[in-house]
């Protein structure tokens, strides 16, 4: 036995040390998912008088207490998905451009200073966003762009009635998150874009390709997973942006089909009717966020799955 | 394959028409190449135009008030309807920031690191549950933060509104990405330190507590800095849990103010005055945010070489 | 530097070079090179590594345009014209000359028939019979055509190295190019793929004139007509030291210089 006394000693001293390191860090493990079960669980529980007696007019029904006492959260779902989808539609166009001419058209000293300032952009605190939109490109579109909106054709089924705009609109809920979620996608496009092989990319000019011809047929289609992957993680951002749309999208309590009206999110809708809400309208708002925390994570996981796809792919070629 | 001619080589007549369809569309596509080439920056300006506006409007209207020792040592005063100045500071929300902040990262940075070590290491049942938890917690939308604090904290526990509820709130926040961040950062270190450590004789544990561990070290400490970054700028979470007293207190379990907070009460305020403040806390904010996500950054590169 | 056209057969000049450089931010790489590239002929470009050859074969798509802090000075006459004449559309000459590259690169996201059809359908070929014609003859003559016929909708990176690197040759000789540029097309390949591409070559010069890259002189001794051998200078710049016949080259080099690389003192 080569064992002896001293080292058996040793042995067992980091024996006892190994099970402590594990016991604490599968303790510490173990906490963190009690406290995500805690998490939810404790707004799963708190909404549930609403959620078992009522759970698809929740999503359906279109009034918010009352009279009634029933709570419909289709117009803060309809407005979630307007104002989300519509500033993802603006990101990702303006995002595209601005990624192709941050990798291969503007000139290199530029190009550090303009990465850099794109990733602190994305760091900025969401209620910044709302403090611009609502003292700045509020008002700016109220004075100049609304009232040049009302010459378009059939402004007055989409838009509203030009009498009737209001500074607080879906519209302007719409510029501002696409405006904030710009440089997260950006950010995440860029590398993706930039991340395509330059072999691919002599190729297609050596079959005679023009710029573009390599950007849409070579380029983009190779980003396109990543692409989709970043657009889906924009989507969850703006789906669950409280603060930059408070102040900025009104909070009417119905359907809007106007964008120059004020309109509703899910999150902004809880955030606004939580002072004076009576006890089952807090349940009913608790029952709303477990909807939100659902479409989040629907939108979560597409993201992440398009992006672990996109580096799978990468890695291969 | 259309028809049943088998091709073997191209044909004088097929080569001919290949030159010539070619050079007939070839003006065509440079056109349009050399409009796209235009409109992509177009994108570029278009997108840059809102965010430079933003940028702006933060340093020009609220640079005079981080100009002034005030605005710092000043407690929050009342405002008048038709006075610009003279609303005093924003000490208390800065102290009560930092004590939030500073609990919650006491409460989240042991748990969330040790969780992510524990991930970087172990690839049991347990590790991938938790996984999919934190990915998935990590993009929460942060309303639900602040819905857990009022629904568990205040209801149920009967905690009164205090710094704490806010800070739990934010701890639940920062837990997930610090886990990830810590998981991601331990297993970049490369795998010759552990197998050094385990050809000298040391058990698997105390090489991850004396080579890992201390190698991941910066990067570490860089993804704390920016969840930190992150918690300072959320208002949601806090803004109707800490109780909005201005004052400055050690003592967590009082009520206090929060810069997001109180920017937020400034923007929808009806006094001038204090919407013009809130470009100053703007500033404030991006600043603190700023300075922390570069020296995040500047850390995770010191990592990065140290491996390179 | 002997430029030595064999008289006693008419070969026509695909491609002249003319005291040909390539600068990459005014430091040299290449310098002076001058020979002519015999048409419907292989002609190899032989030499160490640094020799400047790859620059060279770059220079002559004018592939060297992506990249700002490149110069290229000197003549390169296609047809008696000089290609990087104020004149010449770089797209058109691209449909020129076809170039296959050192890894396989086929277009990820299309299918075989797509990755063949990609030059013509950039050039805005449109009409399907024609494409159909074009992708079947290109890949007939790389020796592709037996193996994917059945299989022309499958996505491009199914197929093997060796099965890839044909088609990127097809690829390019889809639109029916004067000049194929081979950039060391086997360096990755396994030893079968690369005796079926050096197989393929003897075929190639029935419909273009090919010019290929190669740091394996045993290849160029098998498939080229025409040899080039560059050395780098004493100032770190490839310079042209000999221009003949491959059985020349190989045989009875006139420089010394050559007769040492050929017989493997330096590498």
């Amino acid at each position: 036995m080569l064992q002896t006394n001293a080292s058996t000693e040793v042995a067992s001293a980091t024996s006892v040390e190994r099970s402590l390191y594990s016991t604490v860090l599968t303790f510490c493990a173990g906490l963190f998912t009690l406290i995500a079960l805690l998490f939810v669980g404790n707004l799963v529980w708190r909404a549930w008088p609403i959620l078992s007696r009522q759970p698809l007019t929740l999503v359906t029904g279109t009034s918010w207490g009352g009279t009634i006492g029933s709570y419909g959260a289709w117009p803060q779902i309809f407005g979630t998905l307007q104002t989300s989808v519509g500033a993802v539609i603006i990101a990702v166009i303006a995002g595209l451009g601005t990624s192709i001419s941050i990798v291969y058209l503007i000139p290199q000293r530029v190009k550090l200073i303009t990465i850099t300032l794109v990733e602190l952009l994305a760091a900025v605190p969401s209620i910044v966003y709302g403090c611009w939109g609502f003292l700045i490109l509020g008002p700016y579109m109220t004075k100049y762009v609304d009232p040049a909106l009302a010459h378009l054709p059939f402004a007055k089924y989409w838009l509203g009635n030009p009498n009737l705009y209001t500074t607080q609109s879906v519209l302007l809920g719409i510029f501002v998150l696409a405006v904030m979620v710009l440089p997260t996608f950006v950010a995440i496009s860029r590398e993706v874009i930039a991340s395509v092989p330059n072999d691919l990319i002599e190729a297609s000019y050596s079959l005679g390709g023009s710029w573009w011809q390599t950007m849409s047929k070579v380029v983009l289609p190779a980003s396109k997973i990543g692409i989709f992957g970043a657009a889906s993680l924009a989507l969850a951002r703006a789906a669950g942006e409280t603060v930059a749309i408070l102040f900025i999208i009104g909070g009417f309590g119905g359907v809007q089909t106007h964008l120059l009206y004020p309109g509703s999110t899910l999150a902004a809708w809880i955030a606004s009717q939580f002072g004076e809400a009576t006890t089952s309208g807090i349940a009913a708002l608790m029952a709303m966020g477990v909807l939100l925390m659902i479409i989040n994570f629907l939108l979560a996981i597409i993201s992440r799955r398009m992006l672990a796809a996109q580096r799978r792919r990468m890695a291969r070629v | 394959m259309s028809n049943t001619a088998t091709y073997t080589e191209l044909s004088e007549e097929t080569r001919a028409e290949i030159r010539r369809v070619s050079d007939a569309k070839r003006q065509g596509r440079l056109v349009r190449s050399s409009i796209m080439k235009v409109l992509a920056p177009l994108a570029l300006l278009f997108a840059a135009v809102p965010l430079i506006s933003l940028l702006v409007n933060l340093i020009s209207k609220g640079g005079r008030y981080l100009a002034h020792w005030s605005f710092y040592s000043q407690v929050p005063s009342s405002p008048s309807l038709f006075s610009e100045s003279s609303i005093g500071g924003v000490s208390t929300a800065i102290t009560g920031s930092l004590l939030i902040v500073l609990c919650a990262a006491v409460l989240s940075v042991p748990i969330g690191v040790t969780a992510g070590v524990y991930l970087a290491e172990n690839e049991t049942r347990l590790a991938k549950v938790l996984r999919v938890i934190a990915s998935t917690m990590s993009g929460a939308p942060s309303v639900l933060m602040g819905l857990f604090a009022i629904g568990f904290l205040v209801v149920t526990l009967k905690i009164q509104a205090s710094a704490f509820d806010g800070a739990v709130a934010l701890a639940i926040l920062m837990l997930p990405v610090i886990t990830i961040a810590t998981e991601i950062a331990v297993r970049n270190v490369p795998s010759t330190y552990r197998e050094a450590g385990l050809a000298l004789g040391a058990k698997k544990a105390r090489v991850s507590m004396k080579v890992i561990i201390p190698a991941a070290r910066s990067a570490i400490m860089s993804a704390i800095l920016l969840a930190i970054a992150r918690a300072v700028g959320e208002t949601a979470p806090i803004v109707f849990v800490i109780g909005g007293v201005a004052k400055t207190t050690l003592n967590p379990f009082n009520p206090v103010q929060a810069l997001p907070a109180l920017l937020y009460s400034d923007i929808g305020s009806p006094y001038p005055a204090l919407r013009n403040e809130a470009w100053g806390i703007g500033l404030l904010l991006v600043l603190f945010v700023f300075v922390l996500s570069f020296t995040a950054r500047l850390w995770s590169a010191r990592a990065a070489r140290k491996f390179s | 530097m002997t430029s030595n056209v064999d008289t006693s057969v008419a070969t026509s000049v695909a491609m002249s070079l003319r005291n040909v450089g390539v600068s990459f931010d005014g430091k040299s790489a290449v310098g002076g090179v001058t020979f002519d590239v015999a048409r419907n002929r292989v002609t190899s470009m032989i030499g160490p590594s640094g020799s400047g050859k790859t620059t060279l074969l770059r220079a002559l798509n004018r592939l060297h345009d992506l990249n700002a802090s490149a110069k290229v000075t000197g003549e390169i006459l296609l047809d008696g014209e000089d290609i990087y004449a104020r004149s010449v559309s770089t797209t058109e000459l691209r449909s020129r000359i076809g170039m296959v590259f050192q890894r396989p690169n086929p277009f990820p996201s299309m299918s075989i028939y797509d990755n063949v059809a990609a030059g013509l359908r950039f050039n805005g070929i449109k009409k399907k019979s024609l494409i159909d014609e074009a992708v079947e003859s290109s890949l007939r003559v790389s020796a592709l055509w037996d193996e994917v016929q059945n299989r022309l909708d499958v996505m491009a990176s199914n197929l093997s190295g060796g099965q890839q690197q044909r088609l990127c040759i097809a690829r390019a000789l889809a639109i029916g190019p004067e000049i194929l540029l081979m950039d060391e097309p086997t360096a990755s390949l396994d030893p079968i793929s690369t005796s079926q591409i050096e197989e393929l070559m003897g075929t190639l010069t029935k419909y273009t004139t090919v010019i290929i890259v190669t740091h394996n002189m045993q290849q160029a001794a098998r498939v080229s007509d025409d040899c080039a051998f560059l050395l780098m200078d004493e100032d770190r710049a490839g310079k042209l030291i000999e221009f003949a016949p491959t059985q020349k080259i190989f045989n009875n080099p006139d420089d010394e210089r050559t007769l040492d690389y050929i017989n493997g003192r330096f590498g």
